[in-house]
């Protein structure tokens, strides 16, 4: 994590802030050469199809998510399913469910569903929170930059988990539970893009072209939208991109813990929780959500890897695009990919050091 | 107050790490192994019988312990006045003399209960066991400072409501007389049939007045039976118990009391448990476990194994799993909605939802389906094996709702099988085909079940259970069905706020029975006529599946605890 914050702050810290139509292809250009993140996107691709069609494929698969088929189940032997490989049929492309012989493919689609839209929802939240906040407080007096900073530090310090946990409890369970879910991730993980923000935007705020903006008389929302937030982009769109990822676990780990989405709206943490006694008698039971979850994470991982990669100015260099030998900057490139995704994938799995994380923005915060 | 049983609890999260390093000193190897090959099953005196529990016998003091026929290990050091038949099934389920000669002399309306003790009777120090240390032993148990016990003594004993145990109250209780030094006599305010059925629990258990140490009695509660308590570490978490040498055959034919050492290690993780014992290594080959089932995966595992399929032990213990209405919530005032809920009800999946058919058995009746408790079949709202959707559309029609209807279904979130998300679930697909829309309301285990033993909050259709305290129709019906026993303040068990006069008085009327065959068969018609008021559906009554470790003999399991005798088992 605190690896993605140095990646945001560098890829904000170019020389260009004001990615235009040719920002864009630029863009394209550097994440085309990476192999890695197109094979990433590819697959973010299909699971991002296979959530969308979830109904549809079901629907050719000739099966639904929560309808029970007491007679796929051995009842005499605790509910296994009947058959080999978990009773894998023509009518159930991944086999049937223990105990309940509900249908896994359907659970395992529908599962994606919830894992992306609370994922992307709880990033959309974080996004708007953290720029909102961090633009306010680079902007503000110095009251209310010590407050949202302050605000921020906190929310940067609470153990996230914990906090989620508290929250989940207490809200009556008629509210709409993936909204809650996501929502609540939002809001205890918004910390570390405000103080990104925050830090980019005192940067820009002192450049010649948003100082002329001021001499001209432009009111401070107006220099905010059109001058600032362009700027923004590049950290912005990079750190958000390592958090879906992470918010994917998150909402994995809540519903492992029992208090992520309500059943029978299937999610693939809650299939862990049930399936995680079930690993010697039903072994594709386990493997098939825990699978989806791993290729997942690490398929957005890899992706928001290569969109930070395309985005930062010193890794683009790297890169050479369209100057050096080809196959050199395709070496570097996966090089680099490589050894970032390693330590990306071992991050997302721990809950992130925050306090870390935060003495280093402190740090950073200094030399600028 | 009444609990369905502690053992009626399969599953338990504990820390194992304190057990594991006390359990090492004991775990020696064993010296029998040749012999015990030999494929001779006979059972033997000797060797270290190893028990491995999820939750701890904790308080292990007669009067603060809540059992059900004198509990299993409490037995092995605790004798009292009766106790439970040592057989298997049905025949288990009997009262039968222990410390005393016969199961209670009662007098014309059973209002009076007449006791002698055996002869020779001694502690563990070889003094003699008295009538007076009943009578002690049971005032104890009214001290506010020893707890835990069940009410129906303070219940029952003629002025005994606001007894405040023999600490403050210097006098005793003048509801137990003790004529000389072998008799007891008990007086009770109404007719009670069942007193021998009570007499079976540790309150009944001699405690020697100048031994008493008050609260720390159950750190070294002198033992009247084969054992006593050696260690009890972390308020039994960990108990070894050694031979008791003054006790005798001569005055007990219940308990057999093959091993000289029985080591008790608790506080396991149940998953840990069943590992341990499929495994059966070294001291574990010599192990049980009073009160963790094999769960639905693990007997996936098992029966496709010979040999792991050759060491279970399957018991049935009174008790009922159930969806409650609340009559004063909407829509369930009707009572054709919620005969249309009794009728769209699939069994066979809320079965498999709780471990499968080996481990829960479809029930129609609220009363177990056993012999003992008076069991009557019926089948008011049949719904087949996996529910009858037309039916209660049909009714839901006739109630008004012929769209359906929307309801929500109150559940823990505890991992038991029992009252769990799973079940909860599988009621609601099967309610969906008969167009009811249900909404589930999981909340956290002691919430709910604070909730629903409340009658200002008691939602209006959730999961629950009950579990008898002795294996007849009094202890299940009346707490649940008779009308006197609804709390207005307090923890009420009386969900459906049944008030029927007919009802308390065939109660009444059958608590004066002492012929408790034909109490049981009066007490199964009464369940039939409760259940036409549908004010349950009785979903399963579960079994009990344990592994024992390979080196174990002679398993016993009856009907009224439905787990393994620990005072019957050989290790060699």
């Amino acid at each position: 994590m605190s690896e993605a914050l140095v990646a945001a702050e560098a890829a904000g810290a170019g020389v260009e802030p004001v990615p235009g139509a040719s920002g864009a292809r630029q863009f394209w250009r550097r994440l085309r050469t990476q192999r890695a993140a197109l094979v990433a996107a590819a697959v973010v691709a299909l699971l991002v199809l296979v959530a969308l069609a979830a109904p549809l494929l079901t629907a050719l698969e000739g099966q639904d998510p929560t309808t029970y088929h007491p007679s796929l189940v051995d009842s005499a032997r605790g509910g296994v399913p009947i058959g080999s490989f978990g009773g894998i049929s023509g009518d159930h492309w991944l086999g049937v469910e223990p105990q309940t012989g509900r249908d896994l493919f359907a659970r395992l689609a529908y599962g994606a569903r919830v894992s992306l839209a609370v994922a992307l929802a709880a990033t959309t939240v974080q996004v708007l929170l953290g720029v909102v906040v961090g633009v306010a407080a680079a902007l503000g007096n110095r009251w209310v930059d010590q407050l949202l900073s302050r605000a921020a530090d906190i929310i940067v310090a609470m153990p996230l988990m914990i906090m989620a946990l508290a929250l989940l409890a207490i809200v009556p369970s008629s509210f709409p539970r993936p909204v809650l879910v996501a929502l609540i991730i939002g809001f205890v993980a918004w910390g570390t893009i405000a103080k990104i923000v925050r830090a980019q935007t005192l940067t820009l705020k002192e450049l010649d072209y948003v100082a002329a903006a001021r001499l001209s008389g432009w009111s401070t929302w107006r220099i905010a939208r059109r001058e600032l937030l362009p700027g923004l982009a590049a950290p912005v769109i990079t750190y958000a991109a390592l958090m879906v990822p992470a918010n994917i676990a998150i909402e994995a780990a809540l519903s492992f813990l029992g208090v992520g989405v309500k059943p029978p709206t299937p999610s693939w943490g809650q299939m862990l929780t049930s399936a995680n006694v079930w690993y010697q008698a039903a072994p594709q039971y386990l493997l098939l959500p825990a699978g989806a979850l791993f290729v997942t994470v690490l398929a957005l991982t890899v992706l928001g890897d290569g969109v930070r990669t395309a985005l930062d100015p010193r890794a683009a260099s790297r890169l050479r695009v369209g100057t050096g030998s080809k196959r050199e900057a395709k070496a570097a490139a996966e090089k680099d990919v490589q050894s970032d995704v390693q330590s990306k994938v071992v991050q997302s799995k721990v809950v992130p050091s925050k306090v870390v994380q935060s003495k280093e923005v402190q740090s950073k915060e200094v030399q600028s | 107050m009444r609990q369905p049983s502690v053992r009626a609890r399969r599953v338990a999260a504990a820390s194992a790490g304190l057990v594991l390093a006390a359990g090492a000193a004991a775990c020696g190897p064993k010296d029998n192994d040749a012999k015990g090959s030999g494929g001779d099953s006979t059972p033997h005196k000797g060797g270290t019988l190893t028990v491995l529990n999820a939750d701890p016998t904790e308080n292990f003091d007669p009067a603060r312990l809540y059992t059900s026929g004198g509990g299993n290990v409490p037995s092995l050091v605790f004798r009292t006045l009766t106790t439970r038949n040592r057989e298997n099934g049905a025949a288990g389920a009997k009262v039968v003399p222990d410390l005393a000669t016969d199961t209670g002399r009662p007098n014309k309306d059973a209002t009076v209960w007449t006791y002698t003790l055996k002869k020779g009777l001694k502690y563990e120090d070889g003094t003699a066991i008295t009538s007076a240390d009943i009578k002690y032993g049971i005032e104890r148990s009214f001290a506010p400072e020893l707890s835990g016990g069940a009410p129906y003594l303070r219940d029952w004993l003629v002025g005994a409501a606001d007894y405040q145990g023999p600490y403050k109250d210097k006098k005793g209780l003048s509801a137990i007389e003790t004529p000389d030094a072998r008799t007891v006599v008990f007086h009770l305010d109404k007719p009670e049939g069942e007193f021998p059925y009570l007499a079976t629990q540790t309150q009944f258990t001699p405690v020697p007045k100048a031994k008493d140490t008050g609260t720390k009695y159950a750190e070294h509660p002198v033992s009247s039976g084969p054992y006593r308590v050696v260690t009890n570490e972390n308020n039994g978490e960990h108990i070894v118990l050694e031979r008791n040498k003054y006790w005798s055959t001569a005055t007990d034919a219940e308990r057999k009391a093959y091993p000289d050492k029985v080591d008790v290690k608790s506080g396991l993780d149940s998953s840990v448990i069943n590992q341990r014992l499929s495994a059966s290594q070294g001291a574990d080959a010599a192990a049980v476990t009073v009160d963790t089932n094999l769960g639905p995966a693990e007997l996936a595992k098992v029966t496709g194994d010979k040999e792991l399929s050759s060491r279970v032990g399957t018991g049935h213990f009174g008790q009922t799993d159930y969806i409650a209405f609340n009559p004063t919530v909407k829509p369930f005032d009707n009572v054709k909605v919620r005969q249309a809920i009794s009728y769209a009800v699939d069994r066979s999946s809320v079965i498999n939802a709780a471990g499968g058919s080996a481990l829960a058995e479809a029930a129609t009746t609220y009363l177990p389906n056993q012999k003992s408790f008076g069991y009557t079949p019926y089948d008011l709202f049949p719904a087949g094996r996996t529910g009858n959707a037309a039916k209660a559309k049909e009714l839901l029609k006739e109630a008004g709702y012929p769209k359906g209807l929307t309801v929500t279904l109150t559940h823990s979130n505890a991992k038991n099988f029992e009252t769990s998300p799973e079940i909860a679930t599988a009621v609601q697909d099967a309610l969906k085909q008969a167009g009811i829309t249900v909404r589930l309301q999981g909340l956290e285990d002691n919430d709910y079940s604070d909730k629903i033993h409340n009658v200002k909050t008691e939602p209006g259709f959730f999961l629950t259970h009950w579990g008898a305290d002795w294996p007849s129709g009094g202890p299940f019906l009346a707490p649940i069905f008779d009308g006197r026993q609804i709390v207005k303040d307090g923890a009420n068990f009386n969900t459906g706020l049944l008030n029927d006069k007919s009802v308390n008085a065939e109660i009444d009327a059958i608590n004066k029975l002492t012929d408790l065959d034909a109490a049981a068969k009066r007490w199964g018609a009464l369940d039939k006529k409760i259940g036409e008021q549908a004010l349950t559906v009785p979903l399963f009554h579960p079994v009990y599946k344990r592994l024992v470790g390979k080196d174990i003999r002679n398993v016993v399991i009856s009907d009224w605890t439905g787990v393994l005798d620990i005072s019957q088992v050989a290790v060699k």
